[in-house]
Order: C-alpha cells, then structure tokens, then sequence
C-alpha cells in the first residue's frame, strides 16, 4: 500500500463518479485530464478498459447435449 | 422482501457450470474452430456494422441452408442449428448460469427459429437476427418467473466494493495481461444476476446500451451504470483470483 486509508480525494471521487459515462465513446478508451495526475484511477480506468476488452474475447465454448437437438427434432416431427 | 427476490435470483446460478481445467483444452479447439469460415458476404451494406454483428460473421453455406430451411428442408434446418448451436447456448448459459435453464431455452429458441424462419429477409445477419431471438426468449422466461431483469438493490445500494477506490498501491496495479478467459468466464458466473445480465449483453455480445435499455425495459443511463458496477465487480473478483493464485 501506498496510499493511506483516508478518505478518497474529492477529484477521485468525482471522476470515478463520472466514469460510466466516459466509458460511452464506443471505443472503451477513457481520456481525462484528471488521469494525467492520478496514478489510481489510471490503474482503475486501465483495469476496467482490460476486462471490456478481454470480454470481448470469450468465445463460445459450451455445447448443449445431444438431448437438446432430439428434443427439438421430435417436436418438429410430430408437429409436421 | 428484497432478500428473498435477490435469493431467488441468485438460485439461477445454482448448478451452473464451471470451466475447469479439463476445458481449457476444449476452450483451445474451440478457439481456432469457431467462426473462422471465410466470410460469404450477405448484403453490400454501406451502414455501420453493429458491433455485435461484426463479433459474429457470416458461416459459409450459412445462406444455403437459410434459403433451403425456409422452404421447410429438415435437413438444412438441422445444418442451421449445428452452426448456431454453440453460440445460442453460450448466449443461454451466460445470461441464466443454469445448465438445465439454458439447454431448455435453446431448445425453444430453436423452435421459435422454425417457426419465424420464412419471416428472415436478410435486413441484418442471419446471427444478429437469432442472437436475438434467443434474448428475448431468455428475458420472457426470466420475466415469467417474476425475476427482476434489472435488480433494484443492486441499483439502489452499492456496495463498499463500488465506489471510489483508493485502497491499492502501484505495487500491484496492473490487472492486464494477468487474467486468462478460463478466470474471466469463471468471474463472470459469479456476478450477480442483474450485473451479469448487461455485462454478457454488452460486453460480451456487444449490443448497445440503448438495445439493452429497451430489452431489459430500463433506461440507458441505468444499463451505464449497471454494466459499471458490473465490470468494478469484475475487477473485484479477478483481483482476489489473481491474489488467491500468488498466495498459492
Ligand atoms: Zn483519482
């Protein structure tokens, strides 16, 4: 730890407030001046741009069981 | 009151899967097999293409089997839901957490698929289209249950975990680059419901806040804030693993 367990600073706290919204300019890239000073909420601001982009990556990878298709298939049969 | 709709929220995850290592080699097939068929081009659109659509290309023979299905082929009914299997059931799986749930919703997506398939014009890709077809069949059945799609103590009352942050050093700042999918996918069934629900639906799915807002009947701010506290979650989460594994 750095930073001692006060009270988070007033211009964090309004940033950090703010930053849903700065998360909207559909590139998921954060650019504020209070991130050229802030050692902390670039780390935040980085993490969660990493884990937007990282999401972004998981694939499909589960497969129904066999079951899921011969349940659909006999309902199409008895429906025709 | 709030507990016990937060409870029967949270059963849903009950019984869902987990990745285990035993899948990590799966996962590594997975990667390199899907979707990479060459791109069968199914409209010369000059519109933007929707992020979703873009994560989600176009399968080769994909456009056969649609116009075969439609005129009531089996065969190529059957090609389609090869081809979409995998992907519709993620989509179920990541949205409910429940084996059970997401296999019988794949199934009705895929009935309704039939049903609706003469009805597909091609406006937007074939997968766009089913992708979301299989949302709302998940959303109607999480609104049957009397679920809250968007839970309301998760809006109301932040936890400690949400708000401003000061409590790290730069000793261990860097969460890039320290987390594999097997980690985030695990993380990602551990959030709660509501989080979870915009977080698979933007993040993952790549749908848009206004879409979200108007599937989950929330407002746009709401889905912001929601997949916010979603992805502070995340950090959260991922933060004690990547611990967990440097303590280990
Ligand atoms: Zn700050």
């Amino acid at each position: 730890m750095t930073t001692k367990a006060t009270d988070t600073p007033k211009e964090c706290n309004e940033f950090q407030q703010e930053l849903p919204n700065f998360f909207d300019t559909g590139e998921d890239q954060v650019e504020h001046p209070h991130l050229k000073t802030c050692e902390n909420c670039s780390a935040l601001v980085r993490d969660l741009e990493y884990i937007a982009a990282q999401a972004k990556l998981l694939l499909p990878i589960h497969d129904p069981s066999p079951a899921v298709w011969e349940n659909i298939h006999s309902a199409l049969l008895k429906k025709s | 009151m709030n507990d016990t709709k937060y409870d029967s929220n949270s059963l849903l995850r009950k019984g869902g899967t987990h990745i285990d290592s035993k899948m990590k080699n799966t996962l590594r097939t997975t990667e390199t097999m899907a979707h990479t068929a060459p791109a069968e081009p199914l409209t010369a659109e000059a519109r933007p293409i929707q992020q979703h659509q873009r994560r989600n290309p176009p399968i080769a023979g994909e456009l056969a089997a649609i116009a075969q299905a439609q005129q009531g082929d089996g065969a190529s009914f059957e090609i389609l839901y090869n081809m979409h299997k995998r992907r519709v059931y993620s989509l179920c799986l990541r949205m409910l957490g429940n084996v059970a749930e997401a296999e019988d919703l794949t199934q009705e997506a895929f009935l309704q698929l039939h049903r609706k398939i003469s009805t597909f014009r091609g406006d937007s890709a074939f997968s766009t289209w089913l992708h979301r077809m299989a949302v709302n069949v998940v959303l109607m059945h999480l609104r049957k249950k009397g679920l809250p799609l968007v839970s309301l103590e998760e809006t109301l009352e932040p936890t400690q975990e949400d708000g401003p942050r000061k409590d790290f050093g730069t000793r261990d700042l860097a969460l890039s680059g320290s987390i594999d999918r097997v980690t985030l996918e695990r993380a990602v069934e551990e959030l709660p419901p509501g989080y979870r629900m915009v977080f698979v639906l933007h993040d993952v799915e790549g749908y848009e806040h206004n879409e979200i807002a108007v599937m989950l009947g929330c407002s746009i701010g709401n889905s912001k804030s929601q997949l916010h506290k979603a992805r502070m979650r995340l950090r959260s989460l991922l933060r004690q693993k990547a611990d967990g594994r440097a303590d280990a």
